[in-house]
């Protein structure tokens, strides 16, 4: 652990070195047209509103089969034989893979993120409904289903465990004993700074509390699906997938290695997507099926999972934890050790107090993640990865303020700092590195405060019974951004023929934030051309892989890249058009569009270039591009110059330069503490707890983010607000259920797993603050995983500030409220 | 599409259907929703499946003037019906749409298109909801993305619109 952590000082040390924000932004705009406006249209939105928008399930091609699995009727089991000739039989079934199946090496790792190999098709089953076995392919998806049913399979039950902390009992039977003979338990993980004993000794006081959080999972409306089809060698993909490049990387390495080149990817609109199954090999596995039977048959192979497995996947944050805190009287807080359990976490590397050691002046920290096997569905980074951290930060902060009697607002403003130093070390890097000095969290709790009416509503825990006989309670928590700036990122970007418009090209998943409207609003204020005519074509692999919607790093890294294009496209624009060029068979050349000018002479507005000194010298983009045809830009169909002298330009131009040069925020991840956070956001719940119910009533919900710089107000207050509501419901409905007898899933439906409705949420509040001072283009940080990840925990002090009791189970059901108030 | 064979089944059978004011006949199996019919014969792929088990009104039409959940309902029972799916109300230049579009009501945008056919049989029925008539008529209608704010804007926008005559039919 010490290695760990001098490298990541070394890490920051080297990046605060390297950084330097007004350096990096050399030709800041001087006003905005579309970046920050309000009015701005989705780019889908006629699309989508229309039901014309097409996702991977709405794929049809001629002649395609459907492909469906197998799943373990047992939480964990062993295939010891299997018939499947009644299924080859029926009519319409016409490609059945078996786990014993040559081409299907078992043990072979398909190139997800798991920790362990994942074959395509497993002859064990680690969990209830996993994929495993065969895969049929048959002419229609109910077809597929009667063949898996025909399927006879002898299998040889095992021993299975479902509560976390039992897998960890030394006599535990294995959950998955040929990925994990010795142990249970396969990552412990360890993080802090300081000397916690020290800190627990310098306290006044010291509380214990544990707290438990169930699985919960993200269930996109759209089911995990794809297509496979060979044209020839080529393979041609469409697939629900949040990372395309993943994907693509996989296969090139499939089938004893296709050239990258031949892989043809399709990302179209996805149903939903939230993280997770992007990373699993898992869900490679149905397009490695696929592969193999759309060979076989000579047919385009759509492999889907049913609506019950997509509840498997998609999982999150379920564990058990223990956290120690010390603390003076007045609210300083002076350390904070935690023990966390976490249930079948495939990258347990985030940490469980990372946001306290990034976040505050806390000089002792100490966090221990034990992560334990069971048999359940995987849990991964789904919308996020740092609940846990956000759970921490609130119930440290909340538990202290109760302890002594205090305000929670004013126990963590006291706490605020940054790796265990106070605001003033803060302020100083903020302003080292080039931004302004603005104190975030106190803006955002100033805001959110009056937003909610804190200072005339907040009361001391139990105290408020309404008339109707309901508990009222208020509940506030903090914590910073998160935006990782991971990935790389490059993009294309062109003019058009013909009328100059502008197409940007780059692979990446639209899951709905409204990603690709805000990258055309920034390329059109660089480029000087209208919103209207710029397009983001997302779906297609044209060979530029944009880093895609994890980590909310959409706009941080993509940002940076479609900034640097328009930068570079605007300046060839200008040196074109100061140029004389196009010599061709047909003449000697032509003369400059804009003679005896430099580049720097010209300027570009509203798709127009002109002389900055004489702007009635000009000429729209449009006709200096000029038309499309045999000729490109320089003839008409005829052979003749259109725009005498003025009309021509180097194509293609488009490509970014390596992300580095234009990236030069790339980190390595906050979770690996490589660089500072100065973005704060807060927020705030008012709640109406029926203590004879145990139903919490949330009445009101401010959201305050400091999101650096609003480029696109929709797409932001839509994180929020949408992100409070997801944020509801895994904190208060959202769990899923499994049999502790059978170890069988119960509640694999719409029907019996609650996700929030349009009446389960009172007022909601959005509320943005810009400070600047993120690491993305114009200062942004990312929002998409903030609210959806920080709201569920707020429940907790909302709900304890009501009925003066702790809850430590999550999420908050009914019955949990009525088993802390001693009536169940 | 093959024939399911099985001891007992009943052989397809042809459905007349008027959808969006067109007249369809269609060979259905027994076993087909509407919704399947719908999206994967007739191409409305507007017309999507969620849960698949009535819980989610991704799939919502209007039949016979009422909202109704096709994944719900066998094809095979639907003939002589009059369907409108969110293609028909588009194409009718319903003041819905250029509202859902200025309040941004989709984020990934599949349950969308169940949300638009669900508030034009609201609005059918009631010009002037209220906010909670409205969350009471759109319950059923689940968005994973969270946008259920927007929509109440949008639904409220459009009622005005019709009232006032300004829809563009």
């Amino acid at each position: 652990m010490s290695d760990d952590r001098t490298q990541k000082v070394d890490q920051r040390q080297r990046m605060l070195e390297a950084f330097d924000n007004k350096a990096a932004d050399l030709h800041p705009l001087e006003t905005y047209e579309v970046i920050g406006r309000r009015d701005v249209p989705r780019n889908d939105g006629l699309e989508k509103a229309t039901g014309a928008a097409k996702y991977t399930l709405d794929v049809q091609l001629p002649g395609m089969l459907y492909g469906r699995f197998l799943t373990s009727p047992y939480p964990h089991a062993k295939i010891l034989s299997m018939d499947t000739t009644e299924a080859e039989r029926l009519p319409g079934v016409r490609c059945v893979l078996r786990y014993d199946d040559p081409e299907l090496p078992e043990g072979a790792s398909l190139g997800g993120h798991e920790l362990n190999s994942v074959p395509a098709l497993p002859r064990v089953a680690y969990f209830e409904g996993e994929e495993c076995g065969a895969f049929v392919a048959a002419d229609s998806e109910e077809i597929a289903e009667q063949a898996l049913k025909a399927i006879k399979v002898e299998w040889e039950q095992r021993p299975f465990l479902l509560d976390v902390e039992k897998a960890l009992e030394p006599d535990a039977p294995l959950t998955m004993p040929e990925e994990y003979p010795e142990s249970n338990v396969h990552t412990v993980y360890l993080e802090g700074h300081g000397d916690v004993e020290q800190g627990f000794a310098e306290a006044d006081k010291v509380i214990e509390f544990k707290w438990t959080f169930g699985l919960n999972t993200w269930v996109g409306p759209e089911r995990p699906c794809g297509v496979w089809r060979w044209n020839g060698d080529f393979a041609e993909i469409w697939t629900k997938q949040q990372r395309p490049h993943i994907v693509k990387r996989a296969v090139s390495t499939w089938f004893g290695g296709i050239p990258m080149s031949k892989i043809d990817i399709h990302i179209l609109y996805q149903g939903a997507s939230f993280g997770g199954w992007s990373q699993m090999a898992w869900n490679l596995g149905g397009t490695y099926c696929a592969a193999v039977a759309a060979r076989r048959t000579g047919r385009p192979v759509k492999w889907l999972f049913s609506r019950r497995e997509d509840f498997y996947g998609g999982n999150m944050d379920a564990g058990v934890f223990y956290v120690k805190v010390g603390f003076k009287l007045d609210g300083t807080i002076t350390a904070v050790s935690e023990r966390g359990v976490t249930l079948n976490q495939d990258m347990p590397v985030f940490g469980i107090v990372a946001h306290l050691m990034e976040n505050t002046k806390i000089p002792h920290i100490h966090g221990r993640t034990e992560a334990a096997w069971v048999n359940k569905g995987h849990t991964v980074p789904t919308r996020c990865e740092m609940n846990i951290n956000c759970y921490t930060v609130n119930l440290v902060f909340n538990r202290v303020a109760a302890e002594l009697g205090m305000d929670p607002i004013e126990v963590s403003l006291s706490n605020d700092g940054a790796e265990g130093h106070d605001t003033d070390w803060l302020d100083a890097k903020k302003a080292e590195l080039g931004f302004q000095v603005r104190d975030s969290l106190r803006e955002c709790v100033e805001k959110g405060k009056a937003a909610i009416g804190w200072d005339e509503k907040w009361h001391a825990p139990g105290a408020k019974r309404l008339p109707d006989g309901k508990m009222h309670g208020l509940g506030f928590t903090w914590t910073h951004e998160w935006d990782d700036s991971a990935g790389s990122s490059e993009i294309g970007m062109y003019f058009e023929r013909n009328d100059g418009s502008v197409t940007i090209l780059g692979c990446r998943c639209d899951c709905g934030v409204n990603a690709e409207t805000t990258y055309c609003q920034i390329a059109a204020d660089e480029l000087g051309v209208p919103l209207e005519s710029v397009r983001f074509k997302h779906m297609d692999d044209a060979g530029f892989f944009p880093m895609t919607p994890d980590t909310s790093t959409n706009l941080a890294v993509n940002g940076w890249a479609v900034r640097n294009a328009a930068r570079i496209l605007k300046q060839k624009l200008l040196e074109t058009a100061v140029a004389r060029r196009c010599v061709t068979q047909l003449t000697p050349g032509y003369p400059p569009a804009f003679p005896d000018k430099r580049p720097d002479e010209l300027d570009v507005k509203d798709g127009v270039i002109f002389e900055k000194a004489d702007p009635v010298n000009r000429m729209t983009i449009g006709e200096f591009i000029g038309p499309s045809g045999a000729m490109g830009p320089i003839t008409s169909p005829v052979g003749e110059p259109i725009y005498s002298g003025k009309e021509g330009l180097a194509f293609p131009l488009r490509g970014t330069p390596p992300m580095f040069d234009h990236g030069w925020q790339i980190q390595r991840g906050c979770y690996l503490g490589v660089r500072l956070r100065f973005c704060r956001q807060a927020h705030f719940m008012e709640v109406e707890v029926d203590p004879e119910t145990g139903a919490i009533d949330v009445k009101k919900i401010v959201t305050v983010n400091d999101v650096g710089k609003v480029i696109n107000w929709d797409g932001c207050e839509g994180q929020a607000y949408g992100g409070a509501i997801m944020g509801l419901g895994r904190g208060m409905t959202e769990e899923v259920v499994y049999d502790p007898r059978t170890g069988v899933m119960l509640n694999g439906n719409l029907l019996n797993y609650k996700i929030p409705t349009m009446m389960d949420y009172g007022d909601i509040e959005t509320i943005m603050v810009e400070t600047a001072m993120g690491y993305g283009p114009y200062g942004t940080v990312g929002i998409g995983e903030d609210v959806a990840t920080v709201l569920p925990a707020l429940i907790g002090p909302a709900v304890h500030n009501a009925i003066g009791v702790w809850i430590d189970g999550f999420p908050m059901t009914p019955d949990r409220v009525l088993q802390a108030l001693g009536k169940a | 599409m093959a024939t399911v064979k099985e001891k007992g089944a009943v052989a397809e059978a042809r459905v007349d259907l008027v959808v969006n004011g067109e007249s369809h006949t269609v060979s259905v199996q027994p076993q087909w929703t509407l919704q399947h019919v719908l999206a994967e014969k007739l191409g409305l792929m507007g017309t999507k499946e969620f849960c698949g088990e009535g819980a989610c009104g991704a799939c919502t039409v209007i039949m016979d003037g009422r909202p109704v959940l096709s994944c719900m309902m066998l094809a095979i029972e639907c003939g002589g019906k009059t369907i409108e799916t969110v293609e028909g109300i588009a194409r009718s230049g319903h003041p819905l749409i250029d509202a859902y579009v200025k309040y941004s009501c989709m984020q990934c945008g599949f349950c969308t298109p169940g949300f638009v056919v669900t508030a034009k049989a609201l609005l059918d029925r009631n010009p002037d909801p209220t906010v909670e008539e409205i969350k009471e008529a759109m319950v059923g209608n689940l968005c994973r993305c969270g946008t259920y704010p927007a929509h109440i804007k949008a639904i409220r926008e459009a009622a005005a619109v019709l009232r006032g005559g300004g829809g563009r039919e």
